[in-house]
């Protein structure tokens, strides 16, 4: 009796655990590889939690999902801004019938037309002295009159947002002007960032604290469930605008069936389901089984790949397909500047030439990977070819000259050096390989293990020697990454080597007023030349992104900024009934 | 008829036991290892790269190498070191912590007694990894820390049982007796009724020992242990992205030596208690 009672149990524990799949609704399966940090915009300052944040929330523009380079288009604005000619004022236009999500935030809990009211709200909350917004930095000292707002803020009880602004003005419901303080050619890309969506703002009011957990936008998809750590699920929006997949692309996308949905209305999908599955194993065996459609791997692609970067023949015959792409990003191990030891130019050019990148790449990327010769990456103006930086290569014997020009032969009075990184398995493997490198020119590394937040607060108060990073353009401009050594942007702002160099300071501010010129890129490659010889960084890689995708998903192409990627995806069920039998 | 000492008469019934003499040889073949590795005779040159990356078992590397070409089975030995240092240290801060607490209290009791058993009940109702994890948080990183964590948190049990059990033994006649020739409460807790409860120690001592081992692994393998060397945590750590590719020595080899070692330690601890408390035997 027992033993039939166990069995009972187990077969209900069995059936239990293998769910039916349901093959007529067009529902997506995506994974977050990362925890999300929440559905408040002006704080999200990872790809995870923007990518979430992309279903429910929209900005005014959207990088095209197709066409490279990346070509900044219209989303909730009409047109792209009439810029004046001094480079100062940007005239903005509203796409009209544009409506928030229905929301108890609202009156009758229906929701109401996107005005100019609310992108000027929007802003202005990023700049809220209050609330400590992470993307503050994309407005800061740009926008006329923002800063001296947010510092009068700083010192009141509670921030007033019916005071004007001079740099912010509405010219009628759906239009308004952006006076900036300088010219800055970027400043349409920071409005296709996650940290300037548009929000409602009795959705803030409302919900206040709680806000984070109840996002009310204008996107595709309305926010269904949200469990922290676990599962997100949106579900179509209704009411979301007229909008249509693009029926042009970039070059060979017509071939590769990418525009097979052209002038469909999207979003394509009913229901997109987001399972959070930080454990790079968790992952691959969710996607082996066919419960994930797409798959961006970090690490240990030779799951997916053999040597030569094809698919396995076994995935292959799954219609599993590998994507590897390019990515606008740059790894790094950043020498702190404060660190008397460590700046020494001699002994910062000796540590890059005793760091074998060729074994890194082939340990981590699979050899996919570019070696990074400075900071900008191959794909944005600036980045030269033909560039070699002379302390990237692989010269023991150079490195222990200088370490012994530098007063430390063979690493003797050198103290033991820590390099911070993130408590991750691949990243503590990244570390024990630099450490393996140094020790050969005498140099004791060791890994200083953190978890995300810790790395972050030991950066920004400058209690490193060295920490590792991996930097992702946040717009298609090089500016995004000479900012990183920008001597202003010290820590706790993004220069996190704490590097300042007077001349290159110089050539920053004259650079990136610019509109984009050939003038202007000539000033961005003298810049990344020269940074590349001071080595603030030892410079790692220029990853590749590789993906895998489903049999079954259609529309997929890399996109370096993909906030707003899902609504253009789509499902093929019957590709999926007819293959869901071989897994 | 011959006589015996008590502690004799416990080493015959041990003996005896052929699974516990095993066990025992176990035990100090790990010890052995784990002292020649610390002298650094053997596997000091852990880090050198032996072969290429990921080779499979063979018969020049038994165990075959790691990502980065190191032989595995010299990480194994290496981790040894590690896993026993932290079984000695935390042994070495946990057992004078418990006894001496658990001794106050039990023969004394009255508010000593009230204060120690608030505190160790303070300690047991946090979730131990939980603690674990907040102390190597403020520590930083390292084996100190770890040693110092698991030390701050494995006293609890001995404490509570060296408190019990002083308490049996503070009414005994030995003790009054000890009482009536004017003996002192100290003379009388650490002369008279420690040596009564040594066995106590030394059984959990044992227990102790591979829950120190354990507890070692999971923080290494969580990023909070040991750093810069290897350890069998972070040896499974590694294997976790290494199994999809068919790469099993590096979990084998960690895995096995745990397995071994735990196993010992719990053969050997029953086996102790059984000996040293015949009146136990038996009894779970």
């Amino acid at each position: 009796m027992k033993f039939a009672s166990l069995c009972l149990i187990f077969a209900l524990l069995v059936s239990g655990c293998s769910k039916e799949q349901n093959f007529d609704e067009r529902e997506l399966h995506l994974i977050s590889l990362e925890k999300i940090f929440g559905f408040d915009p002006i704080h999200v300052s990872d790809r995870y939690s923007g990518n979430e944040n992309g279903k429910v929330y929209e900005g005014l523009f959207e990088f095209h999902p197709l066409k490279r380079p990346y070509e900044l288009v219209p989303n909730l604005a009409e047109s792209l801004p009439t810029v004046s000619e001094d480079g100062l004022t940007y005239v903005f236009k509203l796409k009209k019938g544009v409506l928030f999500h229905d929301s108890p935030c609202f009156k009758d809990g229906i929701g109401r037309e996107l005005i100019a009211d609310d992108v000027i709200f929007s802003l202005k909350r990023l700049a809220d002295p209050k609330l400590s917004a992470k993307g503050w930095w994309v407005l800061d000292g740009k926008v006329a009159g923002l800063n001296e707002w947010r510092e009068k803020h700083a010192a009141l009880e509670s921030s007033n947002y019916e005071e004007e602004i001079s740099g912010l003005k509405k010219i009628d419901s759906h239009s308004f002007q952006v006076t900036l303080t300088k010219p800055f050619p970027q400043f349409q890309y920071s409005l296709a960032m996650p940290y300037t969506f548009i929000v409602a703002k009795e959705a803030v009011t409302h919900f206040g604290k709680e806000f984070l957990n109840h996002p009310v936008g204008t996107g595709p998809f309305h926010l269904e469930k949200f469990e922290q750590g676990n599962q997100i699920i949106y579900t179509k929006n209704p009411k979301f605008r007229e909008k249509f997949y693009p029926a042009e692309g970039a070059e060979g996308d017509d071939k590769l069936g990418l525009l097979a949905d052209a002038g469909k209305r999207i979003p394509l999908v009913d229901r997109v389901v987001v399972d959070i599955l930080p454990e790079t194993q968790t992952q691959w065996l969710n996607f082996q089984k066919g419960k994930a459609d797409l798959l961006e791997l970090k690490s240990n692609y030779e799951r997916a790949m053999d040597k030569k970067n094809e698919v396995h023949q076994e995935l292959k015959s799954k219609g599993i397909r590998l994507f590897t792409d390019p990515m606008l990003d740059v790894t790094f191990f950043a020498f702190n500047y404060e660190n008397p030891i460590l700046k020494d130019r001699r002994v910062r050019q000796a540590m890059s030439l005793a760091y074998d990148r060729a074994e890194a790449n082939k340990l981590f990327y699979n050899n996919s990977a570019f070696e990074a010769q400075s900071v900008i990456p191959p794909g944005l103006n600036g980045y030269r070819k033909e560039f070699k930086n002379p302390y990237t290569k692989l010269d023991l014997s150079q490195a222990r000259k200088l370490l012994a020009d530098a007063g430390y032969p063979n690493g003797k009075g050198l103290p033991e050096i820590t390099v911070q990184t993130r408590s991750e398995t691949v990243a503590r493997q990244q570390i024990e390989h630099f450490a393996k490198c140094m020790e050969k020119i005498g140099i004791k590394v060791q890994a200083g293990m953190n978890t995300w937040p810790e790395l972050i607060k030991k950066v920004t108060t400058k209690q490193h020697q060295l920490y590792t990073m991996a930097w992702g353009a946040d717009y298609p401009d090089a500016e995004n990454f000479l900012g990183l050594v920008f001597c202003p942007n010290q820590s706790p702002g993004s220069n996190g080597a704490n590097y300042c160099n007077p001349d290159f300071d110089a050539l920053f501010r004259q650079a990136t007023i610019l509109q984009d010129s050939p003038e202007r890129t000539a000033f961005y490659e003298k810049m990344n030349e020269m940074v590349a010889i001071d080595v603030p960084w030892v410079f790692g890689f220029h990853r590749t992104e590789v993906n895998v995708t489903q049999a079954w998903l259609k529309n997929f192409k890399h996109m370096e900024f993909n906030h707003t990627q899902v609504q253009y995806l789509g499902v093929d069920l019957e590709v999926k009934k007819e293959l869901s039998k071989k897994f | 008829m011959k006589q015996h000492s008590l502690w004799r008469d416990s080493w015959g019934r041990l003996y005896q036991d052929k699974w516990a003499i095993l066990a025992l040889a176990i035990v100090v073949v790990y010890s052995l290892t784990a002292l020649l590795s610390f002298m650094g005779i053997i596997a000091s040159d852990w880090a050198r790269e032996v072969g290429g990356s990921n080779l499979p078992p063979s018969a020049d590397h038994w165990f075959g190498t790691d990502i980065f070409g190191r032989d595995v089975l010299q990480k194994v030995i290496r981790g040894t070191r590690v896993a026993m240092s932290v079984g000695l240290a935390t042994s070495l801060i946990a057992i004078p912590v418990g006894v001496v607490l658990g001794a106050l209290a039990g023969y004394f009791g009255g508010w000593i007694d009230d204060l120690i058993t608030w505190l160790y009940t303070t300690f047991s109702s946090i979730p131990n990894i939980m603690l674990l994890i907040s102390i190597t948080m403020i520590l930083g990183k390292g084996l100190f820390a770890v040693y110092v964590a698991l030390g701050a948190t494995s006293w609890v049990t001995l404490c509570r049982l060296i408190r019990g059990e002083v308490m049996k033994h503070k009414e005994r006649e030995y003790v009054q007796a000890a009482s009536a020739i004017g003996g002192g409460h100290m003379r009388k807790l650490f002369r008279h009724i420690l040596p009564n409860v040594t066995h106590i120690i030394i059984i959990n001592t044992s227990l102790q020992f591979q829950v120190a081992i354990k507890s070692e692994v999971i923080l290494s393998y969580l990023g909070l242990g040991v750093q810069g060397e290897p350890s069998w945590g972070t040896m499974i750590d590694d294997a976790k992205l290494e199994l999809s590719r068919g790469v099993w020595w590096q979990l084998a080899g960690a895995t096995l030596a745990m397995f071994i070692i735990v196993l010992a330690f719990n053969i050997l601890g029953d086996a102790l208690r059984d000996s040293l408390d015949p009146k136990l035997k038996g009894k779970t």
